[in-house]
């Protein structure tokens, strides 16, 4: 092997070992003996793991409750993003006037609001429709975040179809309604998909909002809201957290190892614009 | 049939396609319109009041000016400020540097380099929460693994209390932040390199250019328009941060990495100081505003 390959690659090893670490961590912590936890040194790769924490984490604490919420809440906001995406996209995409660009892009500055300025009108108005601490008040605030990306990054994959199909479907006589229902959206399956993973795991991951409108109601906690109070609210190991972590990131992690193509033009989706 | 297929058509036709695209675009309009921009205008309004969460639902309070000149003559609001503005300077340094860094390293020809550029963004997947966890962990002050590793090395003579003590707790922060945010910057400027044509390599070698120079001339400002969106997202990402520095620290100790967004829920929702809280997030929205505009505008028209 030539030098010139060999050297890059050692280099991006000792790069992904340090940026991955934290990570392996989690994952060590989480099946450590509990003895291990106060070990000097560390115990860095586990000889003898132990899944008593996992156990721990999922029956004796409301867990898979907050999993449950948390499915509802991102379940929820993705339905609804998915049906607005959807046409929203299609509109930026086949037909766009000066009004709709303008939307579009007034859709985009809302990247700029700070949650935490947005989650106090939200507060006062959900508080006053007796919306509070329900999960269709963190699903709502979660659209927020996920109308805009998904209407940018489903219509940059509506620009991949050539429009073609739906010209010949029109001279048909099929409205342009019927040609998304019936040709557009048939063909576009994997962008759909993309993006729904995208914003049911950009729901999954939100905390503000949640943590803002969820946490006087114990029971409607989502995963989120969970794990940052369980160091302060239980009497609890390091095991245990960590444990409610791997339960948390590794899905997502799974996901975006094997979708990482499709979900990249996600977190570049708007971002060219 | 034949009415149907002439009235499906003539909806295709040009003067029928701005209707359809407001038609399409106006349910995410509306729902946007009812949860951003009516917010928006309620927190406006808020602002304007000397009102706390109690009075919410009561008479409109008096116009007033009280909650802005308060924040800037308030020691906390600039404290914060200027906790946010560290964070971004370090943030967004810290970023660039890895970020760019590790794309240029995955862009080189090795082999699993497709493997590389899966796990160098990596962190990207993890939740922020689980991220800020995850640090708060490794910098324990008892039996956190960092402090294992300085002990070790000989850096430090005893174990550090990271999270209790002001700029080590500010260091901890800016670590688990830029971790978090740097996959992005990498994936933008991989984008970036791989959109640079291989002949102006060839051309700049051709012309006796050493491999700095390359760097210089050839890369970097192929890389600029890429590196201003990343910039303007990574600062917004930054200022708007809270679930990071809620979970490691609170805001504490005494106000060290009281953010401007952490100051602002705290105001709101420990203090209940609901119009003041409003304000100070607005100024941060105008602060954040401005900028993105800034960085726009010069790249749009260089």
């Amino acid at each position: 092997m030539k030098r010139g390959t060999l050297l890059p690659g050692l280099a991006t090893f000792v790069v992904c070992a340090l940026v991955l670490f934290p990570i392996w961590w989690m994952l060590v912590t989480a099946v450590a003996q509990p003895d291990d936890i106060r070990a000097f040194p560390p115990v860095f790769v586990p000889t003898h793991p132990s899944f008593a924490a996992f156990h721990t984490i999922l029956f004796d604490r409301p867990m898979l409750r907050w999993i449950m919420n948390s499915l509802i809440v991102a379940g929820l906001s993705t339905a609804l993003t998915m049906v607005l995406g959807v046409l929203g996209g299609y509109a930026l995409s086949r037909f766009s006037s000066r009004v709709v660009r303008a939307a579009g892009m007034s859709v985009l500055l809302a990247k700029m609001i700070p949650t935490t300025l947005l989650v106090i009108p939200l507060y006062v108005l959900f508080r006053e429709y007796g919306l509070l601490a329900t999960l269709t008040s963190a699903a709502l605030a979660h659209c927020t975040v996920t109308i805009p990306f998904a209407i940018w990054m489903l219509k940059a994959y509506f620009d991949s179809i050539p429009a073609e199909l739906e010209e010949a479907a029109a001279i048909d006589g099929t409205t342009p309604l019927g040609a998304l229902w019936r040709i557009v959206l048939p063909v576009s399956l994997p962008g759909l998909g993309a993006t729904a993973l995208y914003a049911f795991i950009l729901s999954w991951n939100e905390f503000a909002f949640s943590r803002t409108l969820l946490f006087s109601e114990p029971s409607n906690w989502t995963v989120t809201i969970g794990i940052a109070s369980i160091r302060g609210e239980y009497i609890i190991s390091w095991n245990e957290i960590m444990a409610a972590s791997a339960i948390v990131a590794v899905p997502i992690i799974i996901v975006f190892l094997w979708l990482e193509r499709y979900l990249v033009v996600g977190l570049t989706a708007g971002a060219q614009k | 049939m034949a009415v149907a297929a002439r009235s499906g058509w003539r909806l295709w036709r040009p003067s029928a396609r701005g209707w359809l695209g407001v038609l399409l675009m106006g349910p995410s309009a509306i729902v946007v319109a009812f949860l951003i921009i009516y917010p928006l205008a309620c927190a406006l309004d808020l602002s304007f009041q000397k009102i706390r969460i109690t009075r919410v639902g009561a008479a409109r309070l008096p116009f007033t000016l009280d909650n802005y000149s308060r924040a800037l003559a308030s020691d906390d609001f600039w404290n914060a400020a200027l906790v946010s503005l560290g964070f971004v300077i370090l943030v967004t340094l810290g970023c660039f540097i890895v970020g760019v860094g590790c794309a240029l390293l995955v862009n080189q020809r090795f082999p699993g380099r497709r493997i590389a550029r899966l796990l160098v963004a990596l962190p990207w997947a993890v939740p922020e929460v689980v991220a800020a966890t995850i640090w708060a962990w490794m910098f324990d002050g008892s039996f956190g693994v960092i402090n294992w590793m300085l002990l070790k090395l000989g850096l430090v003579n005893a174990p550090v209390a990271w999270l209790s003590q002001p700029h080590e707790a500010f260091a901890v922060c800016t670590i688990a932040l830029i971790w978090s945010g740097y996959p992005f910057v990498a994936v933008m400027a991989l984008a970036g390199l791989q959109a640079i044509p291989g002949e102006l390599y060839e051309a700049a070698q051709m012309d006796g250019a050493r491999a700095w120079q390359r760097f210089r001339h050839v890369t970097l400002p192929a890389l600029r328009p890429v590196c201003a969106i990343a910039l303007v997202l990574v600062v917004l990402r930054v200022v708007r941060d809270f679930a990071t520095v809620f979970v490691i620290t609170g805001g504490g100790p005494v106000g060290a990495t009281r953010s401007l967004a952490v100051y602002t829920y705290e105001q709101a929702f420990s203090f209940y100081n609901i119009g003041y809280a409003a304000a100070v997030g607005l100024i941060t929205l105008a602060l954040c505003a401005a900028f993105s505009g800034m960085v726009v505008r010069k790249t749009v028209a260089p």
